[in-house]
Order: structure tokens, then C-alpha cells, then sequence
């Protein structure tokens, strides 16, 4: 990137915020411009006064919000700078949620959104090593059903699925570095008929690096000759969008039973991808498709930021409230989590196009089986699944509770934290 | 010592190769330690080195806390490269250090170099941002959240003995100055909790000669706070059987008008006064002075940071700051674990607190703000008065209450009383004396 054309875009914005408060302000006293932003800055931050009420992140970032999608200079420094003021990415909540979207909209207002989520991307990966990454993930699902959820009901729906079939295959595109199998070998070990042989293809989104997978495969087939599983282990990688996937991609056999894995995938895919990917699962005559996403709805207000921000507002509030009472207040795991929600939250809001290789654009189970629906009729849970699932929440805090999907159209399990629901999983065949 | 050579820095900041840093000299004579020596940057190197220092010093060899040192090291490196690029105003480039630093280090790490780079990271970032944003001429953030910041402050001098320090010493000299005066008048320039004076007032109480009658006049910006400190102290007092009147004056020193403040004849006044980084406790400085020779007072106590003024160049300010804070952090690491919940309070809340407004981007008047209060009160003629043995008999009993003490170190030196960590002082404690007063005698 041209570093000197970023440099005068900066002093630009300088210079127009001076030039701004010059016309404003009398010439008068020179210094009397900078007072009076801090007079009224200070009246605003006073009216706040967060001891007495709790949530004003919340209030002032709806406010920004609002500002940005007015683009109203003037109001949106001034947000920015309260904020600036206020946040910090180690303190509460509403000084976190303050701090990674000031850092989205700061971006948004500057359009630096691409380069600074790639700089963020980069060293991401660079920092990242399979124990770190394990780390983390192996500490959450200790402390919070959010991922192990997803597993637990898409592990009954596959097996239930593949009942009786001899030959698996496990397509498996999610981002929980194969914590979700040892329980499905498991159980595949123990089933009364002759154990099944088990291929696990797991598909590599950017960011995972290949080492990593080299080790996650390693102990997978070290844990199936455990199990006395037949086991195999593919990796598939070397595209740069979830899109550019097609059948042949997979290696599926004639003679194997297929089982896709969606865990936050499908939301990886970027939008107008979305259909034709469904498609293509639909080619591979998959026994059972498994889908497990966020509760979170980026996409229907692509053009409308303040709809947007709201939305991603109102989810990650709730995500890091749940981390905040599910970790320890110096907790590296939950950091680390919160600095990837801080990456999504700046590719939704101040990526145009599709930020950077990975969108994170999430969509409602609602409207994801519109777009399965077609393609594929839902697959209800069993019984024993329900009871797995419920067995699996009764492990953690109290705050955690199931929602089976009520309507005509619904279908699928939800997750919910404190009655609002947080993840959504579902299952899938090809009709 | 060892040379730092790239095999030292973490394969995982990969893209990275340290750059040459300008060089700047500097003479200051008020430096800890007397000599006016050239100082190059090589005064950055010396905070560098205590780092590697510190960190190699670190109890607990196994490789887990070994990476967070190497790690702990190569930031600190990163976040000088970015300091110097913020003050050259190459704020594109800081931007891009502080994107990294601020993804990297964690302040729960083990490594208490990598503790400090993520809040002086965050600190960085708030000052780029502000300078981008065309503001930045609010040195101290505006006071919210004052609850949590006071009570970070508690507990921080529950943890260590630095606050302690600065109210037992000065509560000695004050106890000195007051030695058979029977109306006496404390001044407290930020009384904040008055955390110090229930101390005080049990000495006073158990006099031979008997208690004085005391005034205290506390200044401080929130009304309610002083109102609050006031009921406080007063039912303290009167549990001790102490006369005592308390007049809260909800103004900053510097924007006090002399006339609110009442002098009685034949009362003996103390001027109190704890340095900070809170929030701007002082107002506009000169008048603050201007104050202090109208009360002429018989004591003045004062107790300072030991870091560069503000209005000094950005890089020596961030120097001295990265220094001080370090050894602040170093010795909290010394006793409390990285996972300890007061520890993660009083780094959070105070001391993340402190260093973004010692890094702030200075405003208007700025310029006026005394580098160093000892030298100010010289040149308006103040008289200094050595801090007396028993005072520092007072400073080595506090440190024997603490478990580390064997890392506190207490300094004499020009009259002051300096409280540290290691070999750097954090806290100077120093008396005056009015210059309007022809005698003070001291008690023995």
C-alpha cells in the first residue's frame, strides 16, 4: 500500500476537522475552539455518568451510528473522540464494545477498513500456533456450551443419518480444529454393529496454517487407533474463498455415505456465493447436512449502517456479557476471543465488498433454511439428541437453555443465553 | 549483559527488523543522581536493558514463562520504534506498530514487559487516534467513573507501599512542624478519600501535650466527594476527642481564589500535596504557587512522581514514562500473580489510567506546567527542610509491613526521601517552608 497516500489522507482529515471547528468557532480567541469542543464534550459525557447507569456504550455508539450514516462530520469526530476517551479494551464490558467498534467505525469514517483488517489478518497468523489456538478453544468450550452445542446436536443428527452405512464420510468445514470428532469416534466405537471406517475431510479456511492441521490430523488418527476406528484424514486447502469449492474438491466416493459439516461456515461464504455453494453441497448426494450458525443478522442491512450497527451491536454485546460471566476477569483465552470478534466486527462494518477473503456476514437460522429449503428438507432431532444436547447444557452455568424453532417454516435447535438465542443448529437432507 | 541480536526476538514478529533510532541528546540536571551526563537515546537503551534485566531476573524458569520474557522483549522494542515514529508525527506508521502491539501483547501475561507494552500500546493508539481526530487538547480525561478509579487507588495502597509512604512521611514532618502549636490548619491540596489523615489525627490525639484544635480545608473537584471525605473525618475526629472543623472547597488549587481559603492568626498551617496521573488535580499551575505563597504556610509536604515533565519532547516523556511504569509493574509482579484479580484492578483502572495521560497530547497551557515542583518552589524562595531521621525511620517501618520489601528501596539524598523499586526511584517526598516565616524550629 502507498504509505505516503495513507499519511495525506490522514492529514487531510486533520486539517478539515481544524478547518471545521475554525468555521464554527470564533477567530477571536484561538484557543477558544478546542474549549468549546471540550465544554460540550464534557456536558455530554457528564450526562452520561456510567457509575449511575450501566449501559452507555451502548448509547453512544448508536449515536455515532447514526452519525456516520447522516455523515455528519462534525457530530461523528466528536462521537470518536468520547469514545476514544472512554475505551479500553481491558476494562468492562461497555469499555470493551466501545473500544472495537470505535476501532470499526474509525475506519469506516477514515474507509481505511481493507487495509487495517488485512494488517489484522496477517498478524493474527502470524501469532497464532496450534497450542495457542487449542488453547483457547479447549478453555471455551470448558467454560461455555457455545461451540460444543453445535457439535452435540450435528454429532446425533450424523449419526443418526448414517445408521448402518459402512463406509462414512465426514466433510467437515468449520473452524473448531476437529474438537467436535473424538465423541463422534467414540460412538462409533461402541455402536453394537461392526464399526464403521471413518474419512474425515476437513476443508481449511484461510487463517489456519498448515501446520496446524498437520498436528489436528496427527492426533486425530493417533485417537481413531485408539477407538479402533478405520480412519482416514484429508485436508483441503490452497483456495482463498470459501466459493471457489466444488465436488470434485472433496474426493467423494461412489461408495460412501456423505455427511457435510457446516459449524459458522456458511457464513464464511460471501453472499451472492451463498445459493450456488448450497448447490454444490446438494451435487455431493449427502446423506445428512449439518448446519450450525451464530444468531445474528449482517446481511439484510448491507446498505443501511445504522440498521447494521445495531444489529452487530446488540449481538456482540450479548456475546461478550456471556464471555465476561463465563471467564475469569484475566482470562488470555477470552482476550483472544474478544480480539477475533473485534476482527469481525471491523470486516462487517467498514468492509465494502467482501473485506479481504473472509466475510463474516451472519444470517438467522430463519433465513438460512429459506436458502436450504429447495435444495433440502429439514431433518429433525431425535429424542436422543434433544437429550444429549440438554445433558451437554446441564455441564455448564446456569443462563444456558434450549429453544426448539417454533413457527410453520422453522426448523432447527436454538442455543439461548439468558432467553436470547445465541446459536442456532439445524440438519439438513437433500430432497 | 547480552547483546540483543534478532535470534533473541520471537519468530513470530517475523516481517520485523529494528531500524536505526535517532539519536537525541539531552542535558538535564535534575536527574536522579545529581551528574548533568549526556543522555542519548541510549536512555531508552538503559529502560530496554532494565526490561531485559527484569525479565531475565523473572523466578520460574519454565518454558512457558520463558517464551512470554522473549516476547515480552521483542514488543517492548516494537512499541519504542512506534514511539519514535509518533514523534516524528509519522502517525501512519505508529498505526500500523500499534495494530500489531495491540493484537499481541496481553496485559494477564506472565511477562510484566508484555503486561506494560499492551496498556502503553493502548495508550499510543488513544493518542493517534486523538491527534487524527483533531482533538487532543485534553491532556486528562474527563473524570468518570470515579468510583472504580478511587477504589483502585485503595487498593493499591493496599498492595503497595508507595501511597503509605508519602502519607507517613509527610504526616511525620507535618507532626513535627505542629510540635506544641494548639490550633493548627491542614491544607489538602486533593484529599480524594483523606485517606492519610486518620493517622495523623491519632498521633495528634495521643500527645502528651493533647490534642490541637484542627482545621482542614480539602480541596477537590466533586462537591458531593468532598462532603462525603468531610463526614468521614469529622466522625472520626470526634471519636478521638479531637476539635475539628472541615471546609471543603470544590475547586482545583489553581482555580481556587486566595480569599476562599481563611487563615486565622496564630493558627499553623500544613500544605499537603500527592503528585498523580489521575486527572488534573492541580489546575493552572502558577497560580497554585501563587496560593501557596499567599497562605505562607509553616510546612509544606510534597510528594512527587519521578518522571519528565509533560512539556517536555514526546520520546523523553515516553522514555521516563516506560521506565517508571515498569518498575511500578515490576513490583506489583513481584508479589501478586498474573492471574490476581487486585493486581489486574489497580493495572487497569489506575495505572492504565496514568500512562494514557502521562502520553496524551498536551493542549493549551501545557507549556506552563511545572517539570518539577522542587525547582519551582526554590525559585519562588521557598525554604527547604530536610526530611528528618525520624522520617525516614517511618518510611523503613512501612516496608517491613510489605512481603518484597527486599525489592523497595528507600533513598536519601538533597533533603528528599525518595521510595523505589530497585534502582529507580518512584516517589520523592520533600518539606518546605515559607519564605515569609523567618524561623522554623524543629522538633528533636
Amino acid at each position: 500500500m502507498d504509505i505516503t497516500l495513507q499519511a495525506q489522507e490522514l492529514h487531510y482529515l486533520t486539517l478539515s476537522q481544524r478547518q471545521y471547528s475554525h468555521e464554527q468557532e470564533s477567530m477571536q480567541n484561538p484557543n477558544h475552539h478546542h474549549q468549546q469542543h471540550q465544554i460540550t464534550t464534557s456536558q455530554t459525557l457528564e450526562s452520561i455518568d456510567p457509575s449511575a447507569s450501566g449501559k452507555w456504550a451502548e448509547k453512544l455508539l448508536k449515536e455515532c451510528a447514526k452519525a456516520i450514516s447522516e455523515k455528519d462530520s462534525g457530530k461523528i469526530h466528536h462521537f470518536l473522540w468520547m469514545l476514544n476517551e472512554l475505551a479500553s479494551p481491558y476494562g468492562d464490558c461497555d469499555q470493551k464494545l466501545a473500544y472495537y467498534f470505535l476501532q470499526a467505525f474509525f475506519c469506516k469514517a477514515t474507509e481505511s477498513g481493507e487495509r487495517c483488517y488485512k494488517t489484522l489478518i496477517s498478524v493474527a497468523e502470524k501469532s497464532h500456533s496450534f497450542e495457542s489456538a487449542r488453547k483457547v478453544i479447549l478453555k471455551f468450550q470448558e467454560v461455555s456450551p457455545w461451540t460444543t452445542f453445535g457439535h452435540v446436536a450435528s454429532n446425533g443428527a450424523i449419526l443418526e443419518a448414517m445408521d448402518g452405512e459402512a463406509k462414512l464420510h465426514i466433510i467437515d468445514i468449520s473452524s473448531t480444529y476437529c474438537t467436535q470428532w473424538p465423541t463422534l469416534l467414540e460412538a462409533l466405537a461402541t455402536r453394537n454393529d461392526d464399526t464403521p471406517h471413518l474419512r474425515l475431510t476437513v476443508v481449511v479456511t484461510a487463517g489456519t496454517g498448515g501446520s496446524v492441521m498437520k498436528e489436528i490430523g496427527q492426533r486425530m488418527e493417533k485417537f481413531a487407533r485408539l477407538m479402533g476406528v478405520p480412519f482416514e484424514f484429508n485436508v483441503v486447502s490452497g483456495f482463498s474463498r470459501l466459493g471457489e469449492l466444488k465436488e470434485e474438491d472433496f474426493g467423494v466416493r461412489d461408495d460412501e455415505a456423505v455427511a457435510v459439516n457446516c459449524i459458522g461456515a456458511l457464513r464464511k461464504v460471501s453472499v451472492i456465493e451463498r445459493s450456488p455453494f448450497i448447490r454444490m453441497l446438494h451435487h455431493l448426494r449427502p446423506k445428512v447436512v449439518t448446519v450450525v450458525e451464530e444468531e445474528a443478522d449482517f446481511t439484510s442491512n448491507l446498505d443501511e449502517f445504522m440498521a447494521c450497527s445495531e444489529e452487530c451491536l446488540r449481538f456482540y454485546s450479548i456475546f461478550f456479557e456471556m464471555l465476561e460471566e463465563s471467564f475469569v476477569p484475566t482470562s488470555n483465552e477470552r482476550l483472544m476471543l474478544e480480539r477475533e470478534s473485534s476482527r469481525s466486527i471491523l470486516s462487517v462494518l467498514a468492509c465494502e465488498g467482501e473485506g479481504g477473503g473472509e466475510c463474516e456476514r451472519r444470517e438467522k437460522g430463519s433465513q438460512w433454511c429459506e436458502r436450504l429449503t429447495g435444495d433440502f428438507s429439514p431433518m429433525s432431532f431425535n429424542d436422543d439428541g434433544v437429550d444429549d444436547v440438554k445433558a451437554l447444557l446441564r455441564r455448564y452455568r446456569a443462563g444456558w437453555a434450549l429453544l426448539p424453532a417454533q413457527g410453520t417454516d422453522a426448523t432447527g435447535l436454538y442455543l439461548t443465553w439468558k432467553d436470547e438465542p445465541v446459536v442456532w443448529a439445524s440438519a439438513w437432507k437433500p430432497s | 549483559m547480552e547483546s540483543l541480536s534478532n535470534e533473541a526476538f520471537t519468530p513470530s514478529i517475523r516481517e520485523y527488523h529494528p531500524r536505526k533510532l535517532a539519536r537525541t541528546y539531552y542535558n538535564n540536571s535534575d536527574i536522579d543522581g545529581g551528574d548533568a551526563e549526556e543522555l542519548q537515546w541510549i536512555n531508552g537503551t538503559q529502560s530496554y536493558e532494565n526490561m531485559i534485566n527484569m525479565t531475565k531476573n523473572k523466578s520460574g524458569g519454565h518454558d512457558h514463562h520463558h517464551n512470554d520474557h522473549q516476547q515480552g522483549l521483542s514488543l517492548i522494542t516494537l512499541l519504542m520504534e512506534c514511539a519514535v515514529a509518533i514523534s516524528v508525527d509519522n502517525l501512519e506508521e505508529a498505526n500500523k506498530m500499534l495494530l500489531e502491539l495491540t493484537q499481541i501483547a496481553s496485559p494477564y501475561s506472565a511477562s510484566c514487559a508484555e503486561r506494560v507494552v499492551a496498556y502503553f500500546a493502548k495508550a499510543m493508539a488513544r493518542r493517534v487516534m486523538s491527534s487524527c481526530l483533531g482533538g487532543g487538547t485534553i491532556m486528562y480525561s474527563p473524570l468518570l467513573q470515579t468510583k472504580a478509579i478511587l477504589s483502585a487507588f485503595q487498593t493499591f495502597n493496599t498492595i503497595s507501599p508507595f501511597i503509605k509512604f508519602a502519607h507517613f512521611t509527610a504526616n511525620q514532618a507535618i507532626l513535627e512542624a505542629f510540635h506544641q502549636r494548639d490550633r493548627v490548619h491542614i491544607i489538602d491540596l486533593d484529599i480524594m478519600q483523606g485517606l492519610q489523615w486518620p493517622a495523623l489525627f491519632h498521633i495528634l490525639a495521643t500527645r502528651p501535650e493533647g490534642p490541637p484544635h484542627v482545621r482542614m480545608t480539602a480541596m477537590g473537584t466533586s462537591y458531593e466527594a468532598l462532603e462525603e471525605t468531610g463526614r468521614q473525618l469529622s466522625g472520626f475526629a470526634r471519636r478521638l476527642g479531637i476539635s475539628f472543623e472541615f471546609h471543603p472547597v470544590g475547586r482545583k488549587p489553581g482555580d481556587v481564589d486566595p480569599a476562599m481559603v481563611q487563615t486565622r492568626r496564630g493558627e499553623t498551617i500544613a500544605v499537603h500535596w500527592l503528585q498523580h496521573s489521575l486527572y488534573d488535580a492541580i489546575g493552572v499551575n502558577w497560580k497554585t504557587m501563587r496560593l501557596l505563597e499567599i497562605i505562607a504556610p509553616r510546612v509544606i509536604t510534597l510528594v512527587e512522581q519521578e518522571m519528565p515533565p509533560h512539556s517536555g519532547q514526546f520520546l523523553e516523556r515516553f522514555v521516563g514514562a516506560l521506565h517508571y511504569y515498569s518498575t511500578i509493574f515490576d513490583s506489583l509482579g513481584a508479589t501478586l500473580g498474573c492471574e490476581d484479580v487486585n493486581r489486574h484492578k489497580v493495572e487497569h483502572w489506575m495505572l492504565e489510567r496514568e500512562i494514557n495521560n502521562v502520553l496524551a497530547v498536551g493542549g493549551a497551557g501545557e507549556e506552563e506546567m511545572f517539570g518539577s515542583w522542587r525547582t519551582e518552589l526554590v525559585r519562588r524562595g521557598f525554604a527547604q527542610v530536610p526530611m528528618s531521621g525520624n522520617s525516614m525511620t517511618q518510611a523503613q517501618l512501612i516496608l517491613n509491613m510489605f512481603p518484597a520489601m527486599h525489592g523497595y528501596t528507600i533513598q536519601q539524598g538533597d533533603g528528599t526521601l525518595r521510595l523505589g523499586w530497585k534502582e529507580t526511584g518512584l516517589y520523592t517526598a520533600s518539606v518546605w517552608t515559607s519564605p515569609r516565616l523567618m524561623r522554623y524550629s524543629r522538633s528533636d
